[in-house]
């Protein structure tokens, strides 16, 4: 299974079906979820780039985001078109170069701090610079136009976030198997060891830094034409939080453990919404997702460190097994746990 | 007269952020934990102390009873949580911290609301004119209480045989189990102190702020702290919080004000913001690439 998924051609021709199924089949709601869940997975893949193969944790994600919803909606309003997402994307992979600099000298816990440091000033400035952003009103942003076409369905943003994904997806996963991907690893693992095999580290922290924070631009482009509005409270902390929990749920260094990730991470809200109106108690809804919410991860941390997508593979393993002796269960482990994704240093 | 009365309002605050901080500095030395939790004790503190009084513990008792719950909720965060952990990688740990934080919060939004609560009275009303400077019973017990309680505890570290074993364990594990201290009751030991830190932290802000999930954020200025401070000495938390403290009432009362005027002058943006509330990143990503090891911190060397 995994080998046809990582197969560019297969990927490609997968997502644009379900583009076209999507924009004709699917209802005004089936569609925000999807595109809600597809724009997540973006972001949960670049900071899995990032946190799960290069090992940096990052708790900026979220100001990222905003960066490239501010940019977007800057640029779509001046009617940039299409233009408007890799500018979004530029203009996060600038910040997060600016960000990633620390990373260069810090380590471990002085480096998550610096990067929450960084949260915090972006968020104020978000706030603070209000010809661009307008402050605390937040920024109204046109429709996304495709080639002169504006996109005001659901449907539309859905077929478009699931291309993006489907580009991300096979640009990471090209990533990983080249040279740059495997120093990531070996950073992740002992960045001594890695110099001295001959990575240039500061340079390879650097370009994961690059990397994510364009894709995370582009997601967050995403999500200001969806939300047609960018606002500063949109993008704190706790969405950081949340795209750090998405990874650990999914599974740190796993690509399908990102959409997997992204899929629960943004579903589970909207399920515990379904069952508080059912038993009448809207109240507490909040209270009780963000608890679920950290019981989560603690729950997965402790028991599985891998994720959502090891357990996924796990299950399917002993379908296979149960079948039959001609199949081979280690074919079924993914290609991330034979890394190890869970002992970063 | 201005600068005194804004300096003695930091000194407070400040005082209070260095014991928080303290908390951090000592489950760090002893378990090599990053506890990003501490927020969240610092916040479940305040509304146990307010919990209690609604039970009818008078005032005071229920600051005690609190700490004492905080310790108990210490240390079962250690064992339930980070001790299965042990082994984990860094990222891990920090995460789980965080999980603890999401998760207290919502506690105490199930509880006691999202809305801000009066605090229970602990000092008098009023205030003390000293040389023209008015301070109120409150800031002046809430200073008077956290540097009391930090010295206490460099004492306790420096000159007490439990705070010799509590050193020798954060210092080597190894050797400690070698010569015989019991090194997992150390770690609950530190969990415990330092939850209990928190929660008289979180009810002395709570008297001067008011008792709102906001509290748990407030614990988060923590990490400027002991930064500044380098992550392993309990003594320049004590320094980094004082001055951080006066840091963010100077931003508040002469840096904002200044730089509004600037702004209007200059440019059409009207208001600054909230800038006290960066004034301690800024000032943090600053010192981070000046020098990492914070300012009382040694630079540790690194093993493979």
């Amino acid at each position: 299974m995994m080998k046809i998924a990582r197969n560019p051609l297969v990927v490609a021709a997968l997502s644009a079906a379900l583009a076209i199924l999507l924009t004709l089949g699917l209802g005004r709601f089936g569609a925000y979820m999807v595109h809600a869940v597809a724009i997540a997975s973006i972001g949960a893949l670049s900071l899995n780039l990032l946190t799960g193969f290069c090992g940096q944790i990052n708790f900026a994600q979220a100001a990222l985001l905003g960066i490239g919803a501010y940019t977007a909606g800057v640029a779509g309003n001046a009617g940039w078109d299409i233009l408007a997402l890799p500018a979004a994307g530029a203009a996060s992979l600038a910040a997060s170069v600016l960000i990633g600099l620390p990373a260069l000298r810090l380590k471990g816990l002085y480096f998550a701090i610096a990067t929450l440091a960084a949260q915090f000033i972006l968020d104020y400035l978000f706030k603070f610079a209000e010809p661009i952003t307008h402050g605390v009103s937040g920024l109204v942003i046109e429709p996304m136009t495709l080639f002169g076409h504006p996109i005001q369905s659901d449907q539309g943003y859905a077929a478009i976030a699931i291309v993006v994904v489907a580009i991300t997806w096979l640009t990471l996963s090209w990533i990983r198997r080249t040279d740059l991907g495997r120093a990531f690893l070996v950073v992740r693992e002992n960045e001594v060891v890695a110099q001295g095999m001959g990575i240039n580290v500061a340079r390879t922290k650097m370009l994961a830094f690059l990397i994510s924070g364009f894709f995370a631009g582009i997601a967050g482009g995403l999500m200001g034409f969806t939300a047609r509005l960018a606002h500063p409270e949109a993008f704190g902390l706790s969405l950081s939080v949340d795209y750090v929990a998405m990874i650990i749920v999914g599974g740190l260094g796993s690509l399908p453990g990102s959409l997997l990730g992204a899929a629960f991470v943004t579903l589970l809200p909207e399920a515990i919404q379904r069952v508080g109106e059912a038993f009448n108690i809207a109240d507490l809804l909040a209270a009780v997702r963000e608890m679920s919410f950290g019981l989560l991860i603690i729950v997965f941390l402790i028991f599985e460190p891998r994720g959502l997508s090891a357990l996924v593979m796990k299950l399917y393993g002993r379908v296979r097994l149960s079948r039959g002796p001609s199949e081979r269960p280690q074919d079924s482990v993914p290609f991330e746990t034979k890394l190890q994704p869970n002992e970063i240093k | 007269m201005l600068l005194l009365q804004l300096s003695t309002a930091g000194i407070a605050i400040g005082s209070v952020y260095a014991l928080v901080a303290i908390g951090i500095v000592l489950i760090y030395k002893c378990s090599g934990v990053v506890n990003f939790a501490q927020g969240a004790f610092v916040m479940l503190g305040a509304y146990l102390t307010y919990g209690f009084t609604k039970l009818g513990v008078p005032a005071h008792g229920a600051v005690v009873c609190s700490m004492a719950t905080m310790a108990v909720v210490g240390v079962l965060t250690e064992r339930l949580v980070l001790r299965p952990l042990l082994k984990a990688p860094v990222v891990a740990i920090m995460a789980v911290t965080l999980g603890v934080l999401i998760f207290l919060r919502a506690i105490c939004l199930i509880f006691w609301g999202p809305d801000r609560i009066a605090a229970p009275k602990l000092f008098p009303e009023g205030a003390v004119d000293i040389f023209g400077v008015f301070i109120t019973y409150n800031y002046l017990a809430a200073f008077a209480l956290s540097i009391c309680l930090s010295l206490a505890f460099l004492a306790f570290y420096q000159f007490t045989s439990v705070g010799l074993m509590q050193r020798c364990t954060a210092d080597n594990r190894q050797a400690a189990l070698a010569i015989g201290i019991r090194t997992s009751s150390q770690t609950a030991l530190a969990w415990s102190m330092s939850s209990a830190l928190a929660a008289l932290g979180g009810t002395l802000l709570a008297t001067l702020n008011g008792l709102s999930l906001g509290l748990a954020d407030i614990g988060l200025i923590a990490f400027p702290v002991i930064v500044l401070g380098g992550l392993t000495s309990l003594a320049g938390a004590l320094v980094a919080g004082l001055l951080l403290g006066v840091l963010q009432a100077f931003s508040d009362g002469v840096l904002t004000p200044a730089f509004e005027d600037f702004l209007r002058a200059y440019t059409n943006i009207y208001s600054a913001g909230a800038l006290q509330q960066v004034v301690p990143y800024i000032l943090l990503v600053i010192v981070l690439l000046v020098r990492p090891q914070g300012i009382f911190g040694r630079r540790g060397t690194e093993r493979l």
